[in-house]
């Protein structure tokens, strides 16, 4: 093409600028090639960079663990895993579902099972315990373990069972508290771990950076139920509900002094629905106590007054009788009222009290308000204005008829009386703790309002112990302490109305030592199967409870004349 | 000569910025994968621990007292409590 002698070739300098000028392709080439990536495909790569350098961590959710007053878990959660497969990444079927089903324990029909419905993807095996997870997570970067998916998620515990489950409610395996305690609590026990960006290596492990470490505010919550007191009321309470073959029950223990709520078991368990504040009930004659404080206190009746029982007949109106067939006396004194249960005088020492100061001790005891104990779903009873009572009205709220109460009302006006006659406010939960130190006091003993004069509580709770020494009561009596309480057997009202004598509530209220109160119990069974009193029924559970709980605190003996 | 004596110093520094970073990330990746034992040994801990809640417990310990021992609980008037 070009002569030997064309002075242009055989020009160094031209030689030079040729050669110069292919070097220069290549790196232009390139250069722009690099132009175009940066300006029109900039986002395309930046994904592409993102996916290969950065993972993206899941979003989680910590939970704190719900803990008795001494410290014992009641409730925790625990990571777990789920494993699950997508069909279409599985490399060799029968072997994985065979390694699955040896690892899991599952049989292998049921894997494929699921395997052969329409989905792609599908779970195998939910909460694997840690042991499995680590023999599954090996094989993930295997041809054996492609297509597998381990996702995880939490299992809340509860290692004794279903203790207290009423109370504490459930927690699903994202952590969030769905019903109980748990959900009443949700906001302290539970913190949201936000989605971060995570750099990872080539395999995809994650390469650890310290800015990941979120600070952690998840809240411990330590109730004021005491495992061991809770035990025993479960256990009481489960026994005397199927020796009476009665629907529900219902057991609490309080501290008088504080307001605590020891234990509070309802049977049948139905976790996070505590009948102990959501069940309400005409009392019957444990309200007796309610009434008969309040006309002592205002002054309308003396410890010494002998009331007269018409004959035990007493017609309070027109048609409306109210009839005692448990004594042939013609007048009782109030010991004597209390110790045989009678309705006639209650109802009579409820009308010489009058609607409007019964109404007012009422309200005074905290009965038709919410406790404010905090539980979801807290009833606040009835009582109705006083001003809407008729004549018989009154008397049949003497002996608690025409009212409606709660479980927890009724204990926390019985500890008014053994502890002096403060209201206090009542506690299920202690304390809440924090992961960054932080301790948050719930249970400060908070003084509500007095409610009735100290010689007023001390000259009931005589009252009470002789209706335990003397009364309906005996079979709530403890060899060596003396224990005040009250019996009641309540006929329910009827679906066709009025109230019928084959539906009704038994239970039994008070409080040991009679002399320096430790505990308030109250048991409650509704509709025993069995014809049935609350002296029979309820206070031989009380007296279980009592007796296990006296043992356990290690109180001593308070009976002068008790020989060991 | 000075030239190249700066190059040399330059590329043996970007050469130990590249060993250092690289270091770096193979040890992220050991305590990624040490966090993540930890975090399995805990799981398991947790679950030995519950375990040992549900053996302790009072109905469980009652029930195999009664049942294996023939034990009964104490009357509270059988306790002496002792005064400081």
């Amino acid at each position: 093409m070009f002569k030997r002698t064309s002075p242009f070739i055989y020009d160094v300098k031209n030689r030079m600028k040729i050669c110069g000028i292919l070097c220069l392709i290549a790196p232009v080439a390139i250069g722009l090639r690099l132009f175009y990536m940066q300006t029109f495909l900039h986002d395309k790569f930046t994904t592409k960079a993102e996916r290969a350098i950065y993972n993206y961590l899941a979003e989680d959710r910590l939970r704190g663990k719900i803990l008795d007053v001494n410290g014992n878990f009641l409730a925790q959660s625990v990571r777990t895993h789920s494993c699950g497969i997508s069909k279409r990444y599985v490399k060799d079927k029968n072997k994985t579902i065979s390694f699955l089903s040896q690892t899991l324990g599952i049989p292998k029909q049921r894997i494929l099972e699921k395997w052969n419905r329409n989905r792609n993807f599908f779970f195998v095996a939910k909460k694997i315990k840690p042991d499995v997870y680590m023999e599954i997570v090996p094989t993930l970067r295997t041809p054996l373990g492609q297509g597998l998916d381990l996702t995880p998620e939490y299992e809340r515990i509860h290692p004794y069972g279903n203790t207290a489950l009423d109370l504490l409610g459930a927690a699903n395996s994202k952590n969030f508290g769905l019903s109980g305690l748990e959900q009443m609590y949700n906001r302290e026990l539970s913190q949201d771990i936000s989605k971060k960006r995570a750099k990872r290596a080539r395999r995809g492990e994650i390469i650890y950076d310290r800015n990941l470490k979120e600070h952690l505010s998840v809240g411990d919550v330590y109730l004021t139920i005491d495992l061991q007191a809770q035990f025993f009321a479960e256990d009481a309470l489960k026994k005397a509900v199927e020796e009476y073959g009665a629907e529900h029950g219902i057991a609490l223990v309080q501290e008088p002094s504080t307001g605590r709520i020891l234990a509070a078991a309802s049977y049948p368990v139905k976790d996070g629905q505590s009948l102990a504040f959501q069940f309400t009930y005409e009392p019957g004659s444990t309200f007796k106590t309610i009434a008969i404080s309040s006309a002592l206190d205002a002054g309308t009746v003396t410890v010494t007054d002998a009331i007269d029982m018409d004959g035990r007949k007493w017609e309070v109106a027109r048609g409306f009788t109210i009839r005692d067939n448990q004594h042939d006396k013609d007048f009782l004194s109030i010991p004597e009222i209390m110790q045989l249960s009678s309705n006639i005088g209650a109802g009579k020492i409820a009308t010489e009290l009058g609607a409007k100061n019964l109404f007012y001790y009422l309200k005074a005891y905290g009965f038709g308000t919410k406790t404010d104990i905090n539980f979801n779903g807290e009833a606040k009873g009835y009582v109705p204005p006083y001003n809407k009572w008729t004549k018989v009205d009154l008397a049949t709220k003497g002996y608690g008829y025409g009212i409606s109460l709660t479980p927890i009302q009724l204990i926390n006006a019985y500890s008014a009386i053994a502890n002096g006659g403060t209201l206090m406010q009542p506690h299920l939960v202690d304390r809440i703790e924090y992961a960054d130190g932080r301790v948050e006091k719930k249970a400060k003993p908070v003084k509500i309002r007095r409610v009735i004069k100290p010689q007023t509580a001390q000259i009931m709770t005589k009252v009470l112990q002789s209706v335990v020494e003397a009364g309906s009561g005996k079979r709530a009596q403890i060899k060596g302490y003396t224990v005040a309480g009250k019996t009641g057997t309540a006929e329910k009202l009827s679906k066709e109305g009025g109230y019928g004598k084959r539906s009704h509530i038994v239970s039994f209220c008070g409080f040991v030592p009679a002399s320096k109160p430790q505990f308030t119990v109250l048991v409650v069974l509704d509709n025993p199967s069995k014809y049935t009193f609350g002296g029979t029924a309820a206070a031989p559970a009380f007296k279980q409870i009592a007796e296990n709980l006296l043992t356990l605190k290690g109180i001593a003996p308070d009976q002068v004349d008790f020989i060991n | 000569m000075k030239i190249f004596a700066v190059l040399f110093f330059i590329s043996v520094f970007a050469m130990g910025v590249v060993v250092m970073r690289m270091e770096i990330n193979r040890s992220g990746r050991e305590i990624s994968r040490l966090q993540n034992q930890v975090e399995v040994k805990e799981a398991r801990n947790q679950y030995l621990q519950l375990e040992i809640a549900r053996l302790e417990s009072p109905a469980n310990v009652s029930a195999l007292a009664r049942e294996k021992l023939g034990l009964e609980f104490t009357k509270p008037h059988q306790v002496v409590v002792l005064e400081d």
